[in-house]
């Protein structure tokens, strides 16, 4: 009992940051209908952003805001120059777009930074870790789903509570009845772009916390994690993306410690199995979005 | 908006920018870094052909390394000897190839600048393998190249040995991958496989007095990240020792270990020696939360991606060990050379402990060629099949009696006191 609620514990704290990457996913899916492929490249943008300034021998203290500003201008940057130019298009059209993105990104990276990790110092206190009862929780884990909670509550109000909360959700409900009702809707996916770019900043920082390093791969595993877990939860869907997160999060954490030993190495794709079968019983992912609220 | 053209400006450059690191660029750049390209009918394919007058049978690395490169002779004349380089610049090995194919042409021009080989000059053709590694190899032997120097993963060197038929001396710089090397086919590694990387290992735990391990792996029998472990199972249980556990993950992406760290802690004594072929930053992640669990008492032993990764600069990396290619040390051959080529070109390499093996895989064919006084690639392979007691960068090779993979000694480096210094060197 105790180690499954250890297991529960530390699948949380890694669920809370794929879904925080998840909602980046849903928010952009929800008024795009994009499904982003280079949702990631703020977090390698990113990372190298956190890498310069570590050369520069500045602190996380500095490197936190930096990471989240980059985020920001990386999405905002991102939807100006390559998704602007296809607003209307086709899904597929979009899809390929993200794909264009992710590659041009990661082969600047590549080419003219560095093909090698470039490592930085991970914070002393995301080891440490404390007692209560007999579980040992890590101080990471728990800002993390600190943090991730918090910022949940900030969307909820953000989209529920202010004018581009309502435009947002309303073009996310039809785009075109949008835009003949009033709705600015090059302002209402700038602000997408903004606030998915801010989610992967916040995400990006735990990761890159984390990780301690950054290639011109780096966004890759964020953006997998990502968009699974918002197809997990259904598309489109706020609650559905957070309860993707959580769900890949606790069945990777999960899995990895209750598999036998001989099959371990099977983690990974115990984990895809699992999704096959939600998706057999349940096409929509947990949140069909043809009943729930999209985004 | 004003801001629009400067973001077609940066989208236009952008994809400018990606244009550029194309692989005829990456040829163009490396042949003109290491000699003037000449047409004066080498000819890899055909009968062998004798070798120039007062050809001799060695290869003298320490002038070439002396090299002024301010202070040439004369120009060589004679038929180029051809290196041609088929690498891999993906972020999965371009930490390693990007470097040694730069490097490789360097030497190059200090070999011509020094008079070449007997006269004949070298040159070094670099071909990116992008998604297509036979059709580099391809471009590679259209243009004439008397061995190839390849990238160390089988997905594309396979697909390099299956266009030369195994005919043309293929040198997998960086591999360990054992099933890459077979002699009757010319294809060599230059350094210890995954056994003798991952048996040097667990000798050295052994010989520090620890018999319990925790191993990491990705699976039995995976390419590398699982083949290493499996050798250092072997050998450590061989050796006596004891597996106190085997837990998996996913290599260059798991940083959160939270799953294996507590089942470690139920397990461990504080005492174990902890083995993988993890990357640095993995290794430095995994060790920050056992210790976080109060494991504070483990020793850590890596493969040579920790070296690649850059465990020299990690944060908590005091006490982990790694097993190098070559283990550097300030003013030897290498590092000379490295710094010579910092000051040429004005930018250090990375991966310093691999490079050593790029220079020498042009060596051992450059030598190839002189032992069998000929330029066919099959008598030059034959003739690298038998050498012997060769002195190059990284050390003693020596393929006779082998099936392409020297038998070397293998460095374990340690870092103690912030410094990457040589622990032990384990018999090849």
């Amino acid at each position: 009992m105790t180690e499954l609620l250890q297991n529960l514990i530390d699948g949380l704290g890694r669920g809370s940051i794929y879904a925080l990457l998840a909602l980046g996913v849903a928010v952009i899916f929800g008024v795009m209908h994009l499904l982003n492929f280079a949702h990631g490249e703020m977090i390698t943008v990113s990372g190298y952003a956190a890498y310069w300034a570590f050369q520069q021998g500045w602190s996380w203290w500095i490197v936190v805001p930096l990471i989240l500003v980059v985020s920001v201008l990386t999405s905002l940057a991102i939807d100006q120059v390559a998704f602007r130019r296809v607003r209307g298009a086709d899904d597929f059209t979009l899809l390929l777009t993200s794909f264009g993105v992710h590659f041009v990104v990661f082969s600047l990276f590549l080419l003219y930074v560095s093909a090698s990790v470039k490592n930085f110092s991970r914070p002393g206190w995301v080891t440490d870790t404390y007692k209560v009862g007999s579980l040992r929780i890590e101080v990471f884990d728990t800002v993390v789903i600190g943090v991730t909670i918090i910022t949940l509550l900030l969307v909820s109000l953000l989209l529920q509570r202010t004018m581009f909360g309502l435009a947002l959700r309303a073009a996310a409900a039809d785009f075109d009845t949008a835009r003949l009702m009033g709705v600015r809707s090059d302002n209402v996916i700038r602000g997408a772009f903004g606030l998915s770019g801010l989610l992967a900043g916040i995400a990006g920082v735990f990761w890159l916390m984390r990780a301690g390093q950054t290639t011109p791969s780096a966004g890759l595993d964020p953006m997998l994690k990502g968009v699974l877990a918002a197809l997990i939860g259904g598309l489109g869907s706020l609650r559905g993306a957070v309860l993707g997160g959580l769900a890949l999060g606790m069945a990777e954490v999960l899995l990895r410690s209750r598999l036998p030993d001989s099959i371990a190495g099977l983690t990974e794709g115990v984990v895809f199995l699992l999704i096959a079968l939600l998706f057999i019983f349940r096409p929509g992912g947990f949140v069909s979005v043809a009943h729930a609220e999209r985004v | 908006m004003k801001s629009r053209p400067l973001l077609i400006l940066l989208m236009a450059l952008s994809l400018i920018a990606a244009a550029c690191g194309s692989s005829d660029d990456a040829s163009s750049d490396a042949d003109s870094g290491a000699s003037t390209e000449s047409d004066t009918g080498s000819d890899s394919g055909g009968d062998d052909d004798a070798m120039e007058e007062g050809a001799h049978s060695g290869l003298d690395i320490d002038a070439i390394l002396a090299t002024d490169l301010a202070n040439c002779v004369a120009a060589p004349s004679g038929d180029p000897i051809r290196v041609g380089m088929a690498m891999d610049f993906s972020d999965v090995v371009g930490f390693v190839d990007i470097p040694g194919s730069n490097l490789v042409p360097f030497v190059a021009e200090k070999i011509n600048c020094n008079g070449g080989i007997n006269g004949q000059p070298v040159e070094v053709r670099v071909a990116e393998v992008g998604d297509d590694a036979a059709l580099a190899a391809q471009e590679l032997l259209d243009w004439g190249a008397h061995f190839l120097i390849g990238p160390p993963f089988a997905d594309f060197a396979l697909p390099i040995l299956q266009t030369t038929e195994g005919k043309v001396p293929l040198f997998v710089a960086a591999s360990t991958e054992p099933t890459l090397a077979d002699a009757t086919i010319n294809s060599f590694l230059v350094t210890f496989d995954d056994f003798g990387m991952a048996g040097a290992a667990a000798q050295w735990a052994i010989d520090e007095g620890i018999t319990r391990a925790i191993v990491f792996t990705e699976g039995e029998g995976v390419p590398y990240t699982g083949v290493n472990p499996d050798a250092f199972i072997a050998k450590f249980e061989e050796l006596g020792g004891e597996i106190v556990s085997v837990q998996s993950y996913v290599w260059a992406a798991d940083t959160d270990f939270s799953a294996q760290v507590n089942e470690i802690a139920g397990l461990s004594e504080n005492n174990e020696v902890v083995f993988s072929a993890a990357l640095a930053f993995q290794v430095t992640a995994l060790r920050g939360q056992l210790e976080g669990q109060g494991l504070d008492g483990l020793t850590y032993i890596g493969t040579d991606a920790m070296d690649a990764t850059g465990i020299q600069v990690e944060d908590n990396n005091e006490g982990i060990a790694h097993t190098p290619h070559t283990s550097i040390s300030a003013g030897d051959r290498i590092d000379t050379l490295l710094a010579e080529y910092e000051a040429a070109k004005g930018e250090a390499l990375e991966s310093r402990g691999f490079m050593a093996l790029y220079v020498d895989s042009a060596f051992l064919g450059i030598q190839g060629i002189l032992d069998c006084g000929c330029t066919d690639t099959e008598g030059i392979g034959a003739a690298v099949s038998a050498i012997s007691g060769f002195e190059g960068l990284s050390g003693t090779i020596t393929y006779a009696g082998t099936n392409g993979i020297p038998p070397k000694d293998v460095p374990i480096n340690r870092i103690t006191n912030g410094e990457d210094v040589l622990a032990a060197t384990i018999g090849g």
